[in-house]
């Protein structure tokens, strides 16, 4: 089943063409990465996957699950099932994690028609998610990533992902910035969450979490355009060759 | 204007008036005395006149009061209020101790002032003046202190009750006592104005929460004036919390004189009203002694709120720490002032000022300074200001977790107040604050 489906993208940014006809397809229960040089419109992509303003989507068609995602507001694709993991996530002073978790899940139980779960359940649930990552006990108190170290914040990027369960989980360099053990706790966070139902887009510059959690398919994105994709073996081959040889062909 | 019935407006002679008619019969006036007092007050209020728009530190507010229609002050009638009537204002701890005042007026049916430690007194100030003007003398100097303005004046010349608070060196209230002012609709719009006076002695340790409110929608002028004296390592925290209705201006000014190792903590929270002016004045007038002043205030629609803070360090290593925020959404105007004043040859001295605000709207508007008079090289002493709107990218943030907009916007508000919110004890008062923040959505 086609979960996501890019056609023909177009996105410019104050006039400036960013992504230029990128065409992508993702089916339930698969893993695509995308990785590519710096500014060739990755983390693009993702904002706009993700419903972010500030970018004029030029032309092309954006389906999820066979929804028009364009006419979606952030929080509807977020409760529809997509994810997206921030290249850079903000920092909320005053808003603890638990609470936007808290909020968060609600949302998303009442688009379901779910019931609420009561404070003492949620706090329960979100500390067995928290310790699952190793997060110390006062995670869930402090203000959301005020102050987190750059491997924090993207710990706390995870424990959110777990505990909203997407079904189009985007991540922009989750990777980036983890320590060697925390990487194998985020790839064993990711792949616990790996099933036939969902499907995954990892955005990354290293072959490591590749090969902890194994891509169905690598793209290429070189000047927003999608030039090469293969299978996951071709990290290994980009790590060694990196991209000059990719731009060369393109032009 | 019909002043023999009891209306004025803001013109002096009517106050004036006013003023002649109701004197004989107000609190103390029994004694010379007190006479002399109200009258030294009315005296000065027609030499200075009220605030004008030429002073500097009423130049956003005067003009606004001073158009306003006139009022009626009180008149003793009993009114047939329920205990129930009062719930939504009171803390509450049900057995927090309560001194209830409508319009302007103690009400005993409706306190409650129970198991008070030895010695401590909660009490009506007119009972007390009427009852033994003798005794309280002492305490006519505070009437000399404090600002020299108008409003203060006017309610010097004019109280007709307020609270009496009394704490005996090393007494301890161990429950919030909760002083209750409360206005109702009458046919004409009143101007009440009490006058409280608290006295902290040695050692005494308390938590006072005076609080103003409205019954109904009434329009209403409260023009109040609250003088704390700490006594020496007293520790008090005074929680000020104004909730009037939106149609209520209210005027008011906590006076606060401190002497050695005495510690004040003022908090201050601020929502109702259609115009308010708060001053606070605190006189640091004993070496060790500490303020710690907290405001957080929100106004929207067309209401208008001003804080004036002035500190003064009279004395060498004395501290104070201002925080004040300020939200301020739709046509709201905020004006935050504060004063530090410390004069030459004191020394060691260190002061703190924050505030920060926040506009919701386009059309909302701050005017935030700080006001140093620093005439002393050896002090330390830190300001800042800022003013801010939403960050977009955390409203993005929220959204992207399945958030709706309205909501993520209450959760990015009341994470602005969070430091401030928290500070708020006991919890009633807390949760009675975060209730009162309306922000067209989830309470956060
Ligand atoms: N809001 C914006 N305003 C101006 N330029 C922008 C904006 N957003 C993106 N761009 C530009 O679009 C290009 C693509 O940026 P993008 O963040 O998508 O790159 P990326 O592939 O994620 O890079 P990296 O690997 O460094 O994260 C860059 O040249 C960037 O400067
Ligand atoms: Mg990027």
């Amino acid at each position: 089943m086609k979960m996501l489906q890019i056609n023909d993208l177009h996105v410019s940014v104050l006039h400036k063409p960013i992504l230029c006809g990128v065409e992508l397809t993702i089916k339930a229960g698969e893993i695509h990465a995308i990785m590519g040089p710096n500014g060739s419109g990755k983390s693009t992509l993702a904002n706009i996957l993700a419903g972010r303003e500030g970018y004029q989507v030029t032309g092309g068609k954006l389906l999820f699950q066979g929804d028009n995602l364009l006419g979606m507001a952030p929080e509807e694709r977020s409760r529809a099932g997509i994810f997206l993991s921030f290249q850079n996530p903000v920092e909320i002073p005053g808003v603890s994690n638990a609470r936007l978790l808290k909020e968060a899940f609600n949302a998303h139980q009442r688009h379901q028609q779910l019931p609420e779960m009561d404070a003492l359940r949620f706090r329960d649930y979100l500390q067995s998610r928290s310790q699952q990552l190793g997060l110390p006990a006062d995670w869930l108190l402090r203000a959301v990533n005020v102050g987190f170290s750059g491997g924090e914040k993207k710990r706390n990027e995870l424990l959110q992902m777990m505990v909203l369960a997407p079904r189009l989980a985007i991540l922009d360099e989750l990777d980036s910035g983890l320590d060697i053990d925390a990487l194998a706790v985020v790839a064993a966070g990711i792949n616990a969450l790996r099933d036939g139902q969902r499907c995954m887009l990892l955005i990354t510059h290293y072959s490591r979490l590749l090969q902890q959690v194994v891509p169905d398919h690598i793209h290429v994105l070189i000047d927003g355009r999608i030039v090469l994709s293969a299978g996951a073996e071709l990290a290994v081959l980009l790590e060694e060759r990196g991209y000059g040889w990719l731009s060369e062909r393109v032009q | 204007m019909a002043v023999g019935e009891g209306t004025m407006n803001n013109s002096l002679q009517t106050y004036q008036s006013q003023w002649n008619e109701r004197l004989p019969a107000l609190p103390g006036c029994k004694l010379l005395s007190w006479r002399a007092a109200r009258q030294k007050s009315m005296e000065r209020l027609l030499q200075i006149g009220l605030p004008t728009q030429k002073m500097e530190t009423w130049k956003y507010t005067s003009g606004k009061l001073l158009s306003q229609r006139g009022y009626t002050l009180p008149d003793p009638a009993c009114l047939g209020l329920d205990p129930e009537d009062l719930s939504p204002y009171l803390l509450e701890q049900q057995e927090s101790n309560r001194l209830v005042f409508v319009n302007g007026l103690v009400a005993p049916f409706l306190s409650k002032l129970h198991d008070l430690p030895p010695g401590v007194r909660v009490e009506s100030l007119a009972k007390v003046v009427n009852n033994a003007p003798d005794e309280w003398e002492p305490y006519l100097e505070q009437f000399l202190t404090g600002p020299d303005q108008g409003f203060s004046e006017l309610n010097h010349a004019l109280w007709a009750d307020g609270a009496f608070v009394y704490l005996p060196e090393g007494s301890r209230l161990e429950k919030p006592l909760q002083l209750l002012f409360l206005t109702t609709t009458s046919q004409n719009p009143m101007m009440t104005l009490p006058w409280n006076l608290i006295i902290a002695g040695g050692n005494s340790q308390a938590v006072l929460v005076e609080s103003y409110a409205t019954l109904g929608q009434a329009i209403h002028f409260t023009n109040s004036y609250t003088s704390l004296v700490l006594g020496d390592k007293a520790q008090m925290r005074h929680l000020l919390l104004l909730g009037e209705s939106p149609f209520a201006h209210h005027v008011g000014t906590l006076q606060c004189t401190q002497t050695m190792g005495s510690r004040l903590h003022s908090q201050l929270f601020s929502i109702g009203g259609k115009i308010t002016r708060q001053d606070l004045h605190v006189t640091l007038a004993g070496t060790e002694a500490e303020c710690s002043l907290d405001g957080l205030f929100f106004a929207k629609g067309e209401q208008h709120m001003d804080f004036h803070s002035a500190i003064h360090h009279t004395h060498s290593t004395t501290r104070s720490q201002q925080l004040y925020k300020g939200i301020l959404d739709e046509q709201a105007r905020g004006i935050f002032n504060g004063l530090v004043h410390v004069p030459s040859g004191v020394e060691q001295t260190q002061s703190q000022q924050t505030t920060a605000n926040l506009l919701l709207s386009d059309r909302a508007e701050i005017d935030a300074k700080p006001q140093l008079e620093i005439n002393s090289n050896a002090v330390q002493c830190s300001h800042g200001a800022t003013v801010g709107s939403l960050d977009p990218e955390a409203l993005f943030y929220l959204q992207s977790r399945g958030i709706d907009f309205a909501t993520a916007r209450t959760l990015l508000i009341h994470g602005f107040a969070e430091e401030l919110l928290q500070r708020f004890s006991p919890a009633s008062v807390r949760e009675w604050i975060e209730r009162s923040f309306h922000f067209g959505g989830v309470h956060a």
